[in-house]
């Protein structure tokens, strides 16, 4: 049957393309975040020349389409995240075919149907779920059982550290490497050598206009007291112990000039790469700026050199950090079997492809590209390759991701910056995801 | 003199007007036209989204399926919701600091720059040309005033050896750091609006104060300020009105932080209809909004008026 | 005579009060201008190492270039021009009509319906954006550029301007006319419309203005890139966190998006002025 159809497809293209010198490639729109930067590639092919998020995507789909004379996919740039558009779309029934969706979002949309299962697509050109990591495949496979999106990668936040203050600080290991904690009552007293022998905060972390930092650390450190705090995917419990010791954590940290106060996410970029504090809280995306800034002489990274690690596990419990990965989403909408083919072959590219994407500083969702040599041979990657058994969505099922991890965020930030009690930050919390939850 | 906000003074001709043999005001349905196609716009497509909006409110609604009849669940949530009713104090907050700042500098503005000099001219455009940016950009100037190491001020206190204050993440300033923008961003209307009433009133009014050698501040009392009284009454309702729908500068700068304190009510209704995608609870706040911004407008203007009438 | 001599004195001295705080003004307005073009004209790297480096060279445009280089920035302009000026148009057409129909003519339900496109005025936009998405969403607008201009011609704004500036015309002008029974659009066309010259100007630019700096119903309802307008198409340009370009793209991107509205504003502005000045309506 799928044969049938094939060949069916392979004749009559044939013909189009006899018949008209103005052969029309099958179209597929895409939609995506990541920013637009035509002015440095947008005709580059060379997907090994491209550099970040943005550089390396463009060149990847300019290749595809130049790989692909028979499709042709016109890319639509968003603001991330774009899913206020992505709803808007789907309400009037317009979506794009492909989009990037995270992962911890995937459930919403197909929780409504609105999202293609893969399975099917996928197996036609040969990329099967056990190719994927452990995390990766958690990530895109919902309840049912079914893959709603192709993982291109999996991130998470890491301690991005300026070595020549860690020295100052008297942080270092004999080996080379720096000294991080074991314990909270280890970080706060490192912290306070960091303070006293460099005058500097230990950590850089983005509090103004920021709630996903926060929220993030949150969870990484109540996974780390195997605190189950969804269990229930519909019912949050917050106000525990385990979440009071992390946000009390933070609260010490903040009063005591341990963290950088009043920085947002861009100028807390600024902040690290001026050399203003020893360990910067942010994501995988950053590692090859910073990488780039810590070969280039003059600069605060050049100085003591600039490394990168997964949280340290600071608690008992399971070693594990929150994860989340991006993902190429497919909406659900009547196709031709031409236009299911064209996705596939795209959604196939990108798998094959996974290596590139990687020196973005993301994790490979492909078990083969995380064991690769070339992998491993990007700069910092020995050191974070624990990051793919240690990363870790919130459970499945839970819904509005990005809603409860804003009100997380807004309490933690509250709490954190001393304008609202842990107790009384942590109910609210607790009390305001409930409602969300109720009322789905 | 004729107050022309009212509706109530042109609905007839008031007596002791002539009254022409022919009466041309006498209603009549051909006279509808003119107004019409305006009426058609504004029926569909705002009278009717907005009885819309009412039916949800009263519904379990998501975007992609509206639901079951809650009749009024969805505005006792709201009122069960601290955020919400932080949402509304930070609104009212808000029009207090912007409202009253931007009628009397925009005033102010106005007095002097009521020449033909070319100065004048010059400052004019000035202080109105901020008034063409859009929101994002105006944002993203403010932004960069503010916020440390580049920022404008963070640069000149650091002149000083001094810090700047954290307009965006303080509490007791993130929502001053925002009316400041929004000040700057909108002055150039309230000035125009005033130097436009200034420039109608007559000039043999100021002739003759002159020759009563009157001083500035009594033709300012006695002449410019009962003039403009109607001007003053139409800035004061059209801010209301602008800035009860605080939106963008909020999201754009502070994302309603920090904790909440500079989160709007249409901020709320963003978040809760198009994030948490529960269009009926979001229905219902900006139902809420709604009876706000008409409460406030039309005390305002009642107010105004009955200190009119007695003066 | 003394009395007069201070008061001359005084006169003196509050104008230079008065002088200082206008230009105390002035540099508010100005300054954080003149930074973000500063910031634009400056590498990133230079910036972080030291602000201060704004106030000397070495300047680079490489942010504008880079700005210019996303190949849908002109189409952008375009959309952004056409949605703004349709809405122009559409505006101060229908106003006209309905300010003069509501300040001059009368006829049944007038001044019912006159407090009901007042209380229009009170409504946010919020409050009518779900609804009026799934309208235009059936009616397949979404996309196009009636979708983009049709919610605008709803706001009350410009009939509530036009309605104040009818009536400030004497009667005595149209009065004459609609006795000797001639048309009410010949009136109109003829007698009152070039009166309103200067208020059409003032709606036009606002409602221009506000076209073009619109950025919420083009985000939801323009979602093909073809037909952004250059506030979500400069928006949709931003990265997602790497933000490598740095605060100098940021800047340029501000720069270029705010001098199009900026130049047509100074070059319209004698109209304004002449509008303000209010001469015609006198």
């Amino acid at each position: 049957m799928r044969m049938k159809t094939t060949l069916l497809a392979a004749v009559s293209a044939s013909v189009m393309m006899l018949a008209s010198p103005g052969f029309a490639a099958t179209e597929l729109t895409v939609q995506r975040f990541f920013g637009a930067c035509d002015a440095d590639f947008g005709t580059n092919t060379d997907v090994a020349k491209a550099v970040g998020e943005c550089g390396i995507i463009t060149s990847m789909i300019n290749k595809f389409n130049a790989d692909n004379p028979d499709v042709h996919v016109s890319v639509t740039t968003v603001e991330w995240p774009g899913y206020d558009q992505l709803t808007a779309q789907f309400a009037s029934g317009d979506a794009p075919d492909i989009v990037t969706i995270h992962e911890s979002v995937l459930s919403d949309y197909q929780s409504k149907g609105l999202l293609l299962p893969l399975d099917d697509v996928l197996n036609s050109v040969g990329v099967t779920p056990d190719s994927f990591t452990d995390a990766a495949r958690n990530g895109v496979t919902r309840d049912d059982g079914k893959i709603y999106g192709l993982p291109i990668d999996t991130w998470s936040l890491l301690f991005h550290i300026n070595m020549d203050l860690f020295k100052k600080a008297e942080l270092v290991n004999a080996d080379g490497t720096p000294k991080l904690p074991t314990s909270v009552d280890e970080l706060l007293a490192e912290a306070k050598q960091f303070k006293e022998k460099t005058g500097k905060p230990y950590f850089v972390q983005p509090t103004a206009n920021e709630t996903a930092n926060l929220a993030w650390n949150l969870y990484s450190y109540l996974f780390q007291q195997n605190s189950d705090f969804l269990a229930d995917p519909t019912h949050v419990k917050l106000n525990t112990p385990e979440a009071k010791t992390v946000v009390n954590m933070f609260r010490t940290l903040y009063a005591d000039g341990n963290i950088t106060p009043n920085l947002d996410y861009g100028t807390g970029i600024n902040a690290f790469l001026a050399g203003d504090g020893g360990v910067h809280l942010n994501g995988t995306w950053v590692i090859g700026d910073y990488t780039a800034a810590s070969e280039k002489s003059g600069t605060a990274l050049n100085a003591g050199g600039y490394a990168v690690y997964p949280f340290p596990q600071l608690f008992a419990g399971d070693k594990a950090q929150y994860a989340d990965g991006h993902t190429w989403a497919v909406s659900q909408k009547d196709r031709t079997p031409e236009q299911l083919a064209a996705i596939g072959k795209f959604l196939k590219f990108f798998a094959d492809n996974d290596f590139e994407w990687s020196r973005t500083g993301h994790l490979p969702a492909y078990k083969a590209v995380l064991a690769s040599d070339a992998f491993k041979a990007l700069p910092h990657r020995d050191t974070l390759a624990p990051l793919a058994a240690l990363g870790r969505p919130l459970p499945s099922a839970v819904q509005r991701r990005f809603a409860i991890q804003d009100i997380v965020g807004e309490e933690m930030n509250a709490a954190e910056t001393g304008q609202k009690d842990t107790d009384a930050a942590l109910t609210d919390a607790e009390t305001r995801i409930n409602e969300l939850l109720a009322n789905l | 003199m004729a107050d022309q906000l009212t509706i109530r003074e042109t609905a007839a001709p008031a007596a002791g007007v002539r009254v022409p043999s022919v009466n041309i005001y006498a209603p009549q349905w051909r006279n509808f036209v003119f107004v019409a196609p305006f009426l058609f716009f504004f029926t569909t497509l705002l009278i009717f989204p907005l009885f819309w909006g009412m039916w949800l409110s009263v519904h379990k609604a998501d975007t992609f399926s509206t639901g079951r009849f809650v009749g009024l669940d969805n505005y006792v949530r709201l009122f069960h919701d601290k955020v919400f009713l932080q949402s509304v104090w930070n609104t009212f907050y808000f029009v207090l600091l912007t409202v009253p700042t931007l009628a009397l500098i925009g005033l102010f503005l106005a007095l002097c720059l009521n020449r033909r000099t070319r100065t004048a001219a010059v400052l004019r455009t000035l202080f109105f040309s901020s008034s063409v940016l859009s929101v994002t950009i105006v944002t993203l100037i403010w932004r960069i005033v503010y916020i440390p190491n580049v920022g404008l001020l963070s640069t000149i206190y650091g002149w000083f050896g001094a810090t700047a204050p954290a307009f965006i993440s303080d509490p007791s300033l993130a929502m001053i750091g925002i009316a400041i923008a929004t000040i700057w961003w909108c002055i150039g209307l309230p000035m125009m609006l005033f130097l436009s009433a200034l420039q109608q009133i007559p000039q043999d009014i100021y002739e003759a104060a002159a020759l009563d050698n009157a001083n500035r501040w009594q033709t300012l009392r006695s002449i410019t300020l009962p003039s403009i009284k109607r001007t003053f009454i139409l800035v004061i309702i059209i801010q209301i009105v602008l800035q009860f729908q605080l939106f963008g500068q909020a999201w754009l700068m502070t994302r309603g932080g920090p904790n909440n304190l500079t989160k709007p009510i249409v901020l709320y209704i963003y978040e809760t209809a198009f994030r948490r995608w529960d269009l009926g609870m979001g229905a219902a706040a900006s139902e809420i909004l709604f009876v706000l911004i008409l409460i406030a407008a039309m005390a305002q203007y009642l107010v105004t008026r009955n200190k009119g009438d007695q003066a | 005579m003394s009395a007069s001599a201070t008061s001359i004195k005084g006169r003196a001295f509050g104008d230079r009060v008065l002088l200082a705080l206008v230009i105390l003004l002035s540099i508010i307005m100005i300054a954080p201008v003149l930074w973000v073009i500063g910031l634009s004209l400056k590498e990133n790297a230079e910036l972080m190492a030291n602000p201060n480096s704004v106030f000397h060279a070495p300047y680079t445009l490489k942010n504008y270039i880079n700005t210019i280089g996303t190949s849908s920035v002109f189409r952008w302009v375009l959309n952004s021009i056409i949605v703004s000026g349709g809405l122009t148009l559409g505006t101060l057409i229908l106003s006209s009509l309905a300010g003069y129909g509501f300040a001059r003519l009368n006829f049944p339900g007038r001044n019912i319906l006159f407090v009901i496109v007042l209380f229009g005025l009170a409504v946010p936009e919020q409050a009518v954006l779900v609804a009026r998405h799934q309208i235009f969403s059936m009616l397949k607008f979404h996309n196009t550029y009636h979708g983009l201009i049709l919610p605008g011609l709803s706001a009350s704004f410009g009939v509530f301007l036009m309605t104040q500036y009818f009536r400030a015309i004497p009667k005595e002008l149209d009065e004459a006319a609609m006795l000797d029974n001639a048309s009410r659009f010949r009136i109109f066309w003829k007698v009152l419309l070039p009166l309103t010259v200067p208020a059409q100007a003032t709606l036009g630019i606002f409602t221009f203005l506000g076209a073009w700096n619109d950025y919420f119903w083009p985000l939801i309802s323009a979602t093909k890139k073809d037909m952004f307008t250059l506030t979500v198409g400069m928006a949709s340009t931003q990265t997602n966190f790497a933000q490598s370009e740095g605060i100098g793209f940021l800047m340029a991107q501000a720069v270029f998006a705010g001098a199009p509205i900026l130049i047509i504003y100074l070059f319209f502005q004698k109209y304004i002025v002449t509008a303000v000045s209010g001469a015609a309506v006198r």
